[in-house]
C-alpha cells in the first residue's frame, strides 16, 4: 500500500510543523556528522605509534645549581648509577622528551648553501644507548659508536658528523626511496655536513600538533648544562616501584641539584593528547545528546499531531484501514519529513566541513560518514516515531462516531 | 491580569507536563552548552588589563630571512632580537617602555632546612611593573639605574615569600638565586592576567613568574633565559655571537598615551628600521606593527581553535533546541484551538490572548534558563576536570554569564514562541464553535 | 444479511458495570432500509458502533453477510469494514487536509486497488453525489449538505453490501436534510443495505422499518407506527 501521494498532501497542508522537524533533523545530521568526523580525527592522531616502549620508560629533570660543579663527571656518575641499578634496562640523558610539547627542532637540507629548501626536524641529543633505553627499532645501518659522542657546550653552534633519522625524516628528504638516504650526507645549519648512519622505524617529535612529528633525528652529542632530562627504560612491570626509588638515590647521592618532574611516558601521552581526549568527549556527549533531544522532538511533535487528528484517524480505521496501516502511515510520514531534513542535512553537513576546512584546517569530510548520518537519523527517526504511531495505531475505531 | 496569565501559564505547563518538560530540558540543555562554551570564550578573550589595553602596544619588527619570509610574509616575527629591543630600549622614544624575556633558575632559600626550589623568572626592564600596573605587598619596583648598572635585584612574587621569608616583608633582605645573591626591591601580590598578554609567546594561559630580575642580567650571563627561540641565520658560539644573531627571542611593550604619540613612535621605528638597512639588516619590506593589547591578542588568536569551533557547534545545538521548542509549543498552542476560540467568543482580544501565551512562552524560557545555567555551572566543572590546567580558572560563571543565561533563555524562548502565538492567535473563534 | 443473537455489551469502569446493550436481537435483511432511533442513552451508538465492527461485543452472536464476526480478529475487522461496509458520520469526518479527490481515495488506497480503477471509483461517486466538478476542494471550502455529500461518496466507493449512517443529517438545515435523505433512498433502490440511527422521529419514518431501542434492548415497532405516543407506551 503506496499513501506516498496523500501523506505528502496531507503534509503541504502543514508545512510548518513537518518544516521545523525536517530542520532540527538537518541540523542535527549536520552537527553529528562532523562532530563524529572530528572525534575520529583526532582518534587517528591518538593512536600514532610514538616509536617509543612508553609502558616502561619514564624520565626527570635535573637543575644543577651547585657551585663548581663538574658536569660532565656528575653525569657519568648519574648514568653509571642508572644503568648498574637492577631492574633498570637503560638510561640516556636526553634534551627533550617526545609528545612533551616542549624540545628543540632544526632544519636539515639535502644540498648546501643558503636559500636551499629545508625540511624540519626534531633533534634528540642523546649517546649510543638511546636506541636501548627508549626502545627504538632500528630497520637499516647501525648505532652509533661510544666514540661518536661528543660533548655539547651550552650555545655551542657546530654539530657532530653523524646523525640517525627517521624513517619518515629519510623520506622527506629522499622522497623517492627512504633507504637510499642511508650514508647520505645531508646539511645542517645550511652548510654543516651530518652523514646518516643509521634509519629508526619511528620516533614521534616533542610536538603531536606539528605535522612533521614524525620527523626526528638522534644527534649523537652529551650536554654539558646545568638542565637536563634523564630518560629510564626498565624491565617490564618494574617502572612503578623504580620511580621513587630511583628519585631518592639521585637527590640522596647529589645536593648541588634538584631532581623533579618525575613522569612516566604514559603520564605524559596522556598530557600530550588530553585537550584531543578531552575534546572527543565533549563531542561524543554533543552527539548523544543532541540524537536524544531530536528523538524526543519527534516523538513529542508526534504524539500531539496524532491527538490533534485522532476522530480522522479513528475514521480512517472505520474505513477500513489496518491497524499496521495506521503505523505504516505514521512510519512512512516520518520518512519523508526525515528524507527531506536528511537532505538538507547532507548539503549542511558538506557546508560546516568546509567552512571548518577554512578556518580550523579540518580535513575534509569522507562519503562514508556522511551514508552513516543518513542511516543513522532515519533510524533514530523511525525508533522516535514507532511509540507514537503504536499508539494512534490503538485509536479505536468507534472513536469516528463520537460527536466530540 | 499579568497574575491570571501567569496561573493561565501554570495550568497549562502542568496540563502538559510532558510537553513542557521536554521543551524546558530541550532548552536547559541548549542554553547549558551554549553558555559553557561561551563562558570559555568570554574568558579567553576577556581584556586583561581595561583600564590600560589601548595604551599599551605590542612592537613588531620585521627583521626575517628575505628567501623565506616569517608566516609568509603575512606578518613579522612574533619576537624581537636582542640587538632591536635593546636599541629600541636606549632610544627611550616612548612614555614607558619595557624589554622581556623568559627565564628560570633555582633560588636556594639561607634557611637551610628548607629545600631549594626551582622557580619560573621573568627577566624585564623596570617600567614592566608601572605599564602592567602590577601590584605590590611590600617595596617598589627596582629602578632604571638598577636596569643600567646591571644591579642583582629581584621582585618576588607572594608565593616565593611565603616560602622563603614567610610572607614576612623581605625588601632590603637577600636572597640566593642561581648562585648570585640578589637584593629584595618588592614583593607583588597575586597577580594572574588571563590571557597572561604581556607574554603569550609559550602559551596564552600560562601561570605567571615566581619572580622578576632585570633583564640586563642575561647578557651577563647572571641568569638562564628560556621561552622560544627562533632563528633564521646561522649564529657563531658563545653568548656574544647568540645576542648579536639574528635570533628573535625578546618581546617589546611600550606604552604610548595618545594617537599622535602612537603615530610619531610608528616613525620613530620606521627611521630605525631604515637606518638598520644600511648596515644589511632588515632586507624585508618594511612592515613595522604596533598592535594594542586586544588587537595583539586577536592577532595571536588567543582563542583556542577548539573553544570557537565548540562555540559555534553550541550554537547550532541551541538551534536544534530552540526549534524544537517552536514546533512543540505550536502543536501545543494550536492543540488549544476550541478553548481559543471559547475565550475570543467570551471577549478576548488578540492582544490579550497574545499576551497570555507569550507569557506562558516565557515561563518555560525562564524554567529553561535556570535549568541551563544549572547545567553550564556543571558543564564548566567537566570542562575544567577534562582539560586539566589548560583551562584553570577559565571555566567560571560570573554574574555577567549568569545574567546572560537567563536572558539569553527568554529571549529565545519568546522568539521562538512568537510564530506559535501569532498563529494561535489568528484562530477563527466561529470556525472553532460550531465544530463543537 | 446481518443477524445479532443476544448481543450484550458490558462497559467496565473501575468498580461499576454499565450494560450499554442487553440481550440485543436484530436480523436485517437484504436491500433494506432499517431506521434505529431512541433517546440518548438508550445504546443506540453501541449497537451502531458494534454494527459497523467499530467495537467489539462482551457476549451473543453476530454474523454479518454470512461472516461470523466473534472469529474475526482486529485485521479481519478492518477488511470487512473496508471491503463489505459504508461509513456516514454525523459530523461527516472528512479529513481536512485532503481535498475531495483524496477524501473519497482513503478507503480505495486500504482496498489496494490500482490507481486507474481508484480514479474511476472517485469520478463516478463524487459525479453521483453532484460534486464532480469540487473534486479539488478541501472541506473546509464547501457547506455541511456538501460534505456530507462528499461523506456518502465516500462511503459508497467501496461498493459496500452495507451503509451505516449515524445521524446523517444531524448537522443539516431541514433543506439540505432532505437532500441527503433523497440520496440515500436513491442508493437503497440500487440495493445497498441502509441502516440509519437517528433520534428525529419524522426522518425515520421515511423509512420502511423503524428500530427502537430502549435502554439496551429492541422494542420493534412496525412498518410507520413509530410515534410520540406509541414510544410512551413501550
Amino acid at each position: 500500500m503506496l499513501e506516498t501521494g496523500l501523506i505528502i498532501r496531507a503534509l503541504m497542508r502543514n508545512k510548518i510543523g513537518a518544516l521545523l522537524i525536517a530542520l532540527q533533523i538537518a541540523l542535527t545530521m549536520t552537527i553529528i556528522v562532523n562532530a563524529i568526523f572530528m572525534i575520529q580525527d583526532r582518534q587517528t592522531k591518538m593512536q600514532r605509534n610514538s616509536g617509543i616502549d612508553e609502558d616502561n620508560t619514564f624520565y626527570l629533570t635535573n637543575t644543577i645549581f651547585g657551585q663548581d660543579y663538574n658536569i660532565q663527571a656528575a653525569l657519568h656518575t648519574d648514568l653509571d648509577t642508572l644503568r648498574k641499578t637492577p631492574g633498570v634496562i637503560d638510561a640516556i640523558q636526553i634534551n627533550a622528551i617526545p609528545l612533551s610539547g616542549g624540545g628543540w627542532s632544526s632544519g636539515v637540507q639535502t644540498e648546501m648553501g643558503e636559500n636551499k629548501d629545508a625540511i624540519g626536524t626534531a633533534i634528540y641529543m642523546v649517546d649510543d644507548h638511546a636506541i636501548n633505553a627508549m626502545g627504538l627499532e632500528l630497520i637499516a645501518g647501525e648505532n652509533f659508536s661510544a666514540t661518536d659522542i661528543q660533548w655539547r657546550k651550552s650555545g655551542q653552534s657546530t654539530w657532530p658528523s653523524k646523525v640517525i633519522v627517521t624513517k619518515a625524516l629519510a623520506l622527506s628528504l629522499y622522497p623517492d626511496d627512504w633507504h637510499t638516504a642511508l650514508g647520505k650526507t645531508i646539511y645542517i645549519s645550511q652548510n654543516q655536513s651530518i652523514e646518516i648512519i643509521g634509519i629508526l622505524k619511528a620516533l614521534q617529535a616533542p610536538w603531536n600538533g606539528w605535522d612533521g612529528v614524525e620527523r626526528s633525528m638522534l644527534v649523537p652529542f652529551q650536554m654539558e648544562s646545568k638542565g637536563s632530562r634523564l630518560f629510564i627504560r626498565t624491565e617490564p612491570g618494574k617502572r612503578d616501584l623504580l620511580i621513587p626509588q630511583i628519585e631518592k638515590a639521585l637527590a640522596e647521592s647529589d645536593k648541588g641539584r634538584i631532581i623533579r618532574r618525575l613522569r612516566t611516558m604514559e603520564e605524559t601521552r596522556e598530557r600530550s593528547y588530553q585537550r584531543h581526549n578531552a575534546t572527543n568527549k565533549i563531542l561524543t556527549t554533543v552527539v548523544i545528546t543532541l540524537t536524544i533531544i531530536t528523538g524526543f522532538g519527534i516523538v513529542g511533535l508526534a504524539i500531539f499531531s496524532i491527538n490533534r487528528r485522532t476522530k480522522q484517524i479513528g475514521t480512517r480505521r472505520a474505513l477500513g484501514a489496518t491497524r499496521g496501516q495506521i503505523m505504516r502511515y505514521f512510519m512512512m510520514e516520518n520518512l519523508l519529513i526525515s528524507g527531506v531534513g536528511i537532505f538538507i542535512g547532507c548539503i549542511g553537513a558538506v557546508g560546516l566541513n568546509m567552512w571548518l576546512v577554512k578556518t580550523f584546517q579540518l580535513s575534509p569530510i569522507n562519503i562514508e560518514l556522511i551514508l552513516f548520518g543518513i542511516i543513522a537519523l532515519f533510524i533514530v527517526g523511525q525508533i522516535a516515531v514507532l511509540y507514537p504511531a503504536r499508539k494512534a495505531s490503538l485509536i479505536s475505531p468507534a472513536t469516528a462516531t463520537r460527536t466530540v | 491580569m499579568f497574575s491570571y496569565y501567569l496561573r493561565l501559564a501554570w495550568i497549562s505547563i502542568l496540563r502538559h507536563w510532558g510537553l513542557s518538560l521536554l521543551m524546558i530540558c530541550a532548552i536547559g540543555l541548549g542554553i547549558g552548552a551554549t553558555m559553557t562554551t561561551i563562558t570559555v570564550n568570554y574568558l579567553m578573550s576577556a581584556n586583561p588589563i581595561p583600564h590600560k589595553s589601548e595604551q599599551l602596544f605590542y612592537v613588531q619588527l620585521d627583521s626575517w630571512d628575505v628567501n623565506e619570509p616569517y608566516d609568509d610574509g603575512l606578518n613579522p616575527p612574533v619576537q624581537l632580537t636582542y640587538t632591536d629591543s635593546t636599541n629600541l630600549m636606549k632610544a627611550n622614544k616612548a612614555f614607558r617602555q619595557n624589554v622581556q624575556a623568559q627565564a628560570y633558575g633555582v633560588i636556594e632559600p639561607a634557611d637551610k632546612d628548607l629545600l631549594p626550589i626551582s622557580v619560573t623568572a621573568r627577566a624585564n626592564s623596570a617600567d614592566f611593573f608601572a605599564m602592567f600596573d602590577v601590584p605590590f605587598i611590600f617595596g617598589t619596583a627596582w629602578s632604571e639605574q638598577a636596569d643600567i648598572g646591571k644591579e642583582q635585584v629581584i621582585v618576588l612574587s607572594k608565593k616565593i615569600n611565603d616560602q622563603v621569608f614567610g610572607g614576612e616583608n623581605s625588601v632590603g633582605r637577600t636572597i640566593k638565586f642561581d648562585n648570585n645573591i640578589f637584593k629584595v626591591m618588592g614583593v607583588i601580590d597575586l597577580w594572574q592576567p588571563k590571557p597572561l598578554f604581556y607574554d603569550i609567546s609559550t602559551g596564552a594561559f600560562n601561570e605567571s613568574e615566581d619572580v622578576f630580575v632585570p633583564f640586563s642580567l642575561i647578557a651577563e650571563e647572571k641568569i638562564r633565559r628560556s621561552g622560544n627561540t627562533n632563528c633564521w641565520k646561522p649564529s657563531g658560539d658563545g653568548m656574544a655571537a647568540f645576542l648579536a644573531g639574528e635570533c628573535v627571542w625578546t618581546q617589546f611593550w611600550v606604552e604610548l598615551n595618545s594617537e599622535q604619540e602612537k603615530q610619531d613612535y610608528m616613525t620613530f621605528l620606521n627611521a630605525y628600521v631604515e637606518e638598520q638597512k644600511q648596515y644589511g639588516r632588515f632586507e624585508r619590506p618594511l612592515d613595522n606593527r604596533l598592535s594594542n593589547v586586544m588587537q595583539w591578542l586577536e592577532q595571536q588568536e588567543v582563542v583556542a581553535d577548539d573553544a570557537r569551533m565548540m562555540m559555534a557547534m553550541s550554537l547550532m545545538f541551541l538551534t536544534v533546541c530552540l526549534l524544537n521548542t517552536i514546533g512543540l509549543l505550536l502543536a501545543k498552542f494550536l492543540g488549544k484551538a476550541p478553548e481559543i476560540g471559547l475565550r475570543q467568543a467570551l471577549g478576548a482580544s488578540k492582544a490579550t490572548l497574545f499576551s497570555q501565551y507569550i507569557i506562558e512562552s516565557a515561563c518555560i524560557g525562564l524554567a529553561g534558563g535556570l535549568l541551563g545555567l544549572g547545567l553550564s555551572f556543571l558543564g564548566l566543572i567537566g570542562i575544567e576536570n577534562l582539560y586539566g590546567e589548560y583551562m584553570q580558572g577559565l571555566a567560571t560563571l560570573d554574574l555577567t554569564m549568569m545574567v546572560l543565561a537567563i536572558v539569553l533563555a527568554l529571549v529565545c524562548t519568546v522568539l521562538a514562541g512568537l510564530y506559535p502565538t501569532w498563529r494561535a492567535c489568528n484562530i477563527s473563534p466561529a470556525q472553532q464553535l460550531k465544530s463543537q | 444479511m446481518l443477524v445479532m443473537n443476544n448481543i450484550s455489551k458490558v462497559f467496565q469502569t473501575a468498580d461499576v458495570q454499565t450494560h450499554a446493550l442487553r440481550d440485543f436481537n436484530l436480523t436485517v435483511n437484504e436491500g433494506e432500509f432499517v431506521s434505529v432511533t431512541g433517546p440518548s442513552g438508550s445504546g443506540k451508538t453501541t449497537f451502531l458502533n458494534i454494527a459497523g465492527l467499530l467495537e467489539t461485543y462482551s457476549s451473543g452472536e453476530f454474523t454479518l453477510d454470512g461472516e461470523d464476526i466473534g472469529k474475526l480478529n482486529d485485521t479481519g475487522r478492518s477488511r470487512m469494514r473496508n471491503h463489505k461496509i459504508g461509513f456516514i458520520f454525523q459530523s461527516f469526518n472528512l479529513i481536512p487536509d485532503l481535498n475531495l479527490y483524496d477524501n473519497v481515495d482513503v478507503p480505495l488506497r486500504y482496498r489496494g486497488f490500482n490507481a486507474k480503477e481508484r480514479k474511476r471509483r472517485i469520478e463516478e461517486n463524487l459525479a453521483r453525489v453532484g460534486l464532480a466538478s469540487r473534486m479539488k476542494h478541501l472541506p473546509s471550502q464547501l457547506s455541511g449538505g456538501q460534505q456530507q455529500r462528499v461523506a456518502i461518496a465516500r462511503a459508497l466507493a467501496t461498493d459496500p453490501r452495507f451503509l451505516l449512517a449515524d445521524e446523517p443529517t444531524g448537522n443539516l438545515d431541514s433543506e439540505m436534510a432532505q437532500g441527503v435523505m433523497t440520496l440515500l433512498e436513491e442508493i437503497n433502490q440500487q440495493g445497498t443495505t441502509i441502516i440509519m440511527v437517528t433520534h428525529d422521529a419524522q426522518l425515520a419514518q421515511r423509512s420502511p422499518r423503524t428500530i427502537q431501542v430502549m435502554d439496551g434492548r429492541v422494542s420493534e415497532l412496525e412498518l410507520h407506527l413509530a410515534t410520540a405516543n406509541q414510544q410512551a407506551i413501550a
